[in-house]
């Protein structure tokens, strides 16, 4: 598993495999959803992702009421259906695998090479015949160096094409993630090491690289680290792209009302951007879509943010394309030909 | 690499010559949009016209002194007088004139067929879901029509008889299978080609030698029965001419009446001028190709009924008449594509006329009238041209209810054609469908059709195949409920629940007690599945045989090679390929059952059989974990699990080695479909609970659909599952039907990535899909009923999930967002 030796790294932990996405990279795509992330954002669509360990999720709206959790649970956790006594439960996972309705649900199973690529292979045919391919998501793929490359390698030995998302967080020693914000240590990964997590993205093709918030406080305040490390990955692999040395990076910036799409994060961003030369950028919209999830798994519910609305969008293209960053609604990117083809 | 096949490419757009498309050709014009707006501006109803003088008719001097006439002759007679009697009409703004009823948007009346059912809603057409507007005279007129027809339908002189009662409640109730042929045969690809090309003149002159000569084209001396068969042709043929005529002297009158603009006049004057000329003559212009496929398409309605009447290959039909308009310079592709919509707009004055309660199995308004483009010639060549890009530019223009549209797809279908195809599934109409040429011709073939005629197919209605011109199918002879069989296989051939009329509906299998393997089970349900369709070939005999005395169709006939080769009408077994189809409700649902009864009760032993059995009789009553276990999560048909779907194939083997074994009455095939319209959702309300968890009275599953929330992983393992089960047998095709979010499948990478899934589905084996794009409305009517719409596809950017899997705040966000058109 993730934590511990890397080199012992059998299995990434994996929460879903998805078929059929057409937003995360050029044609149609598999993705696969790593779990585990070392920020926090408070608008996050997957807060299933966030911890590096399985973990139980309750769809309320599923529940049947049949009691059968109550009765294959081995510790007497279960006080009734969707009440659990976390102290007590050991994560055997006997409730969600006799849960008759997927009411409750196991996030994360640690998957083999050879059981993710089992999974994708059928799908293939559907990449080549769309210019698509599989992009490793999450969470942050990067938080399973050694295991993300082993699978790269194996799909790209197959011809498939590959794209990564990340949150750019993956350079540096464990010490300085777990002092830089609210997460503590025993729920996040190490984050990659320097080497590996270098071999991973010379096999990708393409780097969805995640931009958030340009001020380094803004970042701590609401992504629960420090950025600079950000940055300064987003320059290095910039450079490494434009000396043709490695894979096309396209920054992608969910737009979050009041937080991400203030006129200084854009402008700072944005003249970041034109410096780097990636003059390309994927707006993503917001959407609440992320709270429901946090139901399932029992979390606080997330800050009050406004939705989006057209005209706040129209601004922010506005400032962007003023400081001449293309911009592209997700799925609608103009990728180059040769991705695509 | 990558330069090189962009080089690859570039070469092959310019081999390819793309003709334009865009905007410019697929937004309507002013005339386009007005013909629209008359047209949705008038109510739909019900057209007496052709009862009343089908009825007046044996009244005249002509039908007195006709009492005594062979059957084919009388029928022709009175044909030819409905034709020439019926008042022709010319709407506004349209290019392609002729109507199809006395008004404006209205169904046709068959007495003869299956029309008097809308006798149930008389207290309440206009309150119906689909209201229908008749004046009080004309409800009178309408209650006097369908007294007067009551024992002269198709289905009552077949079995109201003596011996039949039985079949006629079987019949009647449709609950192992619905006969639809006894409403009228319909579904008919006729050979437009020769209409077209040759004109009506050709039968007429081959019909006129036979009878001069007395023999077959062969040399053969006639029998009674063939000099009736060729009189009736002439007689019929004598019928439209005049019903063209008559169109062409009201365009001329109308054309001179004051007010009239000269623009106007003018294309009166040519609409008078092509009336004159075809369809008896072979058409000099693409208008009057059109033209031409229209009246004898109001000719092959107003005999048979409006089912599936379709036009076959236009795109190659009329492709020399535009070629040489365009070099003449008498038409421009603007004008061409205009003159195409107006054709198309002529397609939405039909509807169909059932009962609310027949409407359960056949709902949606549609008759499906098939436009087929794109596909191969008979030596496997590219057919796909410049007119096939352009009735898609066309349907763009109308976006209507009408006609059907169905794309050919093969391993050299240009790319600029798919794109403008699914570009035209984006629209969200549901059109055009796929089929995949090698999938279908491999299935004709094997039905004993030549390779050269099965790549001319078309595609009848809906999903169903003809090779053009060359092929009688009773292609929609009737539905079957394939699921009921495996309860009755379970229950030594009684229905649970509410005891039949009559006692036992099926065979008498064994009890479930003696049943010790699988493979018992399966030659149980196979024995149930045989004898439920031995019994209906017998009623479709018996409705064949009424067809042949009360309801020949020479204008059938005359447009179908072989019929007057032989001197026999299509419903005598005259044409070259004889067939009748057999579809299937439920697949899924059966093999979905079928395995988890084998898992359950014979591999992991959780249950007897005799156990499983009452569960099922009690609706899962006793056992609610065990049905939401089967529900969610039993491996389903639709997920790409090889195992499971080896046991849909299983069941819908048992069905198509059921069908085949038949012949029918006119020495033709019988084929099966894969397709159910909405007969699932009436079959389901009289089928007990199923052993795949699917509770008593829910709908089943539809043509080769998963069955309803079964498809977990999305589309492209839905068409995985179904592209890997073997369609060689199904000669009638089948119908799988994906639902997409419009946000999802949007813009140049939605059609992209819908392209890419249809061509990969179609190298893998598939035979037919079609999308539909949903938009927020459609989306909203999703989250308010979920059991109407299974499996509709979602996807957000970095996140996804089944939008059935979302509590309905959640969707409800997701539809707010394809309102406003966000991300």
């Amino acid at each position: 598993m993730a934590s511990g030796n890397p080199k012992q790294e059998a299995a990434g932990l994996v929460f879903s495999i998805q078929h059929f996405c057409l937003q995360d990279g050029p044609g149609i795509r598999s993705l696969v959803f790593f779990k585990g992330c070392p920020l926090r954002c408070v608008w996050c669509q997957n807060p299933e992702s966030w911890k590096p360990i399985p973990e139980l999720g309750f769809k309320k709206h599923l529940c049947t009421n049949c009691r059968t959790c109550i009765s294959v649970c081995p510790e007497g956790a279960i006080v009734s259906p969707g009440q659990i006594r976390s102290e007590k439960c050991r994560q055997c996972f006997a409730c969600t695998d006799a849960c008759p309705s997927g009411a409750l649900i196991r996030f994360g199973k640690p998957l083999s090479v050879k059981e993710i690529r089992e999974e994708l292979m059928p799908e293939y045919p559907f990449y080549q015949n769309s210019g698509g391919g599989v992009t490793f998501s999450g969470g942050e793929p990067t938080l399973y160096p050694e295991f993300a490359a082993h699978l790269a390698g194996s799909l790209k030995r197959d011809g498939i094409h590959l794209a990564i998302e990340t949150c750019g967080l993956f350079h540096a020693d464990p010490d300085t993630l777990s002092a830089s914000g609210t997460i503590t240590k025993k729920d996040t990964a190490q984050t990659a090491h320097p080497e590996t997590a270098g071999r991973l993205l010379t096999l990708a093709d393409l780097v969805l690289f995640d931009i958030k918030l340009f001020h380094p406080e803004a970042h701590r305040q609401f992504c629960g680290t420090d950025n600079r490390m950000i940055l300064d990955n987003l320059a290095m692999l910039a450079r490494r792209y434009h000396q043709k040395g490695g894979p096309l990076i396209w920054p992608r910036m969910p737009v979050i009302p009041g937080i991400t799409d203030t006129p200084e994060n854009l402008e700072g961003w944005g003249s970041l951007l034109a410096e780097l030369r990636l003059n390309r950028l994927t707006l993503v919209p917001f959407h609440h879509l992320g709270e429901a999830k946090r139901e399932w798994l029992q979390l606080e519910p997330g800050p009050c943010i406004h939705t989006l609305t057209g005209e706040s969008m129209e601004k922010t293209l506005r400032v962007l394309t003023k400081i001449g960053i293309s911009c592209f609604a997700p799925g609608e990117e103009d990728w180059p030909e040769y991705i695509s083809s | 690499m990558n330069a090189q096949q962009n080089q690859a490419l570039a070469a092959r757009m310019e081999e390819e010559q793309i003709p334009e498309t865009g905007p410019a050709y697929r937004e309507p014009t002013d005339r386009i949009a007005a013909i629209k707006g008359d047209l949705f501006a008038s109510p739909c109803s019900l057209c007496l016209e052709r009862p009343i003088l089908l009825q007046r008719f044996p009244k005249t001097a002509q039908g007195r002194l006709g009492k005594k006439d062979h059957p084919l002759v009388k029928r022709a007679k009175a044909l030819a007088f409905l034709m020439s009697e019926r008042q022709p009409r010319i709407y506004d703004n349209e290019l392609i004139i002729g109507n199809m009823t006395s008004k404006r948007t209205a169904a046709n009346y068959y007495p003869e067929g299956g029309s008097i059912n809308i006798l149930e809603d008389l207290f309440r057409l206009e309150k119906r879901q689909i209201p229908i507007n008749l004046t009080f005279p004309e409800k009178i007129e309408l209650v006097r029509v369908g007294l007067a027809g009551l024992f002269s339908s198709i289905g009552g002189r077949a079995l109201l008889k003596p011996g039949r009662f039985v079949h006629f409640l079987d019949f009647f109730r449709a609950k192992r299978y619905f006969i639809t042929e006894e409403a009228g045969i319909g579904h008919q690809v006729g050979g437009y080609y020769n209409v077209v090309h040759q004109g009506l003149q050709h039968p007429d002159q081959i019909a006129g030698t036979c009878l001069e000569t007395n023999a077959l084209p062969d040399g053969t001396p006639l029998n009674r029965d063939q000099v009736a068969f060729y009189q009736s042709i002439r007689i019929t043929i004598r019928g439209i001419r005049t019903m063209a005529t008559n169109l062409a002297d009201l365009a001329e009158k109308m054309a001179y009446q004051p007010g009239m603009s000269d623009k106007r006049r003018q294309e009166l004057l040519a609409s008078a001028d092509a009336c004159r000329h075809v369809p008896y003559y072979p058409a000099r212009t693409f208008l009057e190709g059109l033209q031409s496929c229209w009246i004898v398409h109001v000719a092959m309605n107003l005999e048979d009924f409006e089912q599936g009447m379709s036009f076959g290959r236009l795109d190659r039909i009329l492709l020399p008449l535009y070629q040489k308009d365009l070099e003449q310079k008498s038409i421009t592709r603007e004008t061409a594509t205009e003159i195409m919509a107006s054709f198309q707009l002529k397609t939405c004055e039909t509807l169909p006329v059932y009962s609310e309660r027949i409407d359960q199995y056949f709902s949606g308004n549609g008759v499906a009238q098939g436009i087929t483009i794109g596909g191969t010639d008979e030596n496997g060549n590219d057919t796909t041209n410049e007119l096939s890009g352009l009735i898609l530019d066309a349907y763009a223009q109308i976006r209507t209810r009408e006609p059907a549209l169905h794309v050919r797809v093969h391993e050299k279908t240009p790319s600029w054609f798919l794109d403008n195809a699914v570009a035209t599934v984006q629209l969200g109409c549901g059109k055009p469908s796929f089929f995949s040429d090698k999938a279908v011709v491999a299935a004709l073939t094997q039905a004993g059709m030549s390779t050269e005629h099965a790549r001319d197919f078309a595609v009848i209605g809906c999903v169903e195949m003809a090779s053009q011109g060359r092929t009688y199918n009773s292609s929609d002879a009737a539905l079957f409920n394939l699921p009921l069989c495996l309860e009755l296989a379970l229950n030594q051939g009684i229905c649970y629940g509410r005891r039949h009329f009559g006692g036992r509906m099926g065979a008498m299998t064994r009890p479930v007690e003696q049943m010790q393997s699988f493979e018992d089970v399966a030659d149980a349900f196979r024995i149930q599945v045989e004898h439920a369709v031995a019994e209906m070939v017998k009623v479709i005999g018996w409705l064949e045989e009424t067809y042949r005395i009360w309801r020949p169709t020479p204008v059938n006939s005359m447009v179908t090679e072989g019929c007057l080769a032989k001197g026999r009408d299509v419903t005598w077994g005259g044409a070259l390929y004889d067939l009748t189809s057999i579809q299937v409700a439920g697949l899924a649902d059966a093999g979905d059952s079928l395995y988890a009864i084998k898992q359950l009760v014979f591999e992991q032993k959780r249950f007897t059989l005799k156990e499983l059995l009452h569960i099922l009789k009690t609706d899962y009553r006793d056992h609610p974990a065990l049905q939401q276990e089967l529900l969610h999560q039993f491996p389903r048909y639709g997920n790409g699990i090889p195992d499971i779907d080896r046991m849909t194939q299983l069941a819908a083997d048992i069905f198509s080695d059921a069908i085949i074994a038949h012949r029918n009455s006119r020495g033709g095939r019988y084929i099966p479909g894969i397709y159910s319209m909405t007969c699932h959702i009436a079959f389901g309300r009289l089928t007990g609970a199923l052993p795949n968890g699917r509770g008593s009275g829910k709908r089943l599953s539809n043509g080769l659909s998963p069955a309803d929330g079964a498809d977990r992983k999305g589309p492209t393992a839905v068409l995985r599952s179904a592209a890997s089960l073997d369609s060689r047998k199904w000669a009638n095709c089948c119908a799988l039907n994906l639902k997409f979010d419009r946000k999802t499948v949007s813009g140049n990478a939605g059609r992209k990535a819908l392209a890419g899934l249809f061509t990969t589905y179609f190298s893998q084996g598939g035979m037919q899909v079609q999308a539909n794009v949903l938009d927020a409305e459609m989306l909203r009517a999703a989250r308010n009923n979920p059991a109407e719409h299974p499996g509709i596809v979602v996807r957000v950017a970095g996140y996804c999930a089944y939008f059935h899997d979302l509590q309905p705040s959640v969707q409800d966000e997701i539809i707010e967002r394809t309102a406003h058109g966000l991300g």
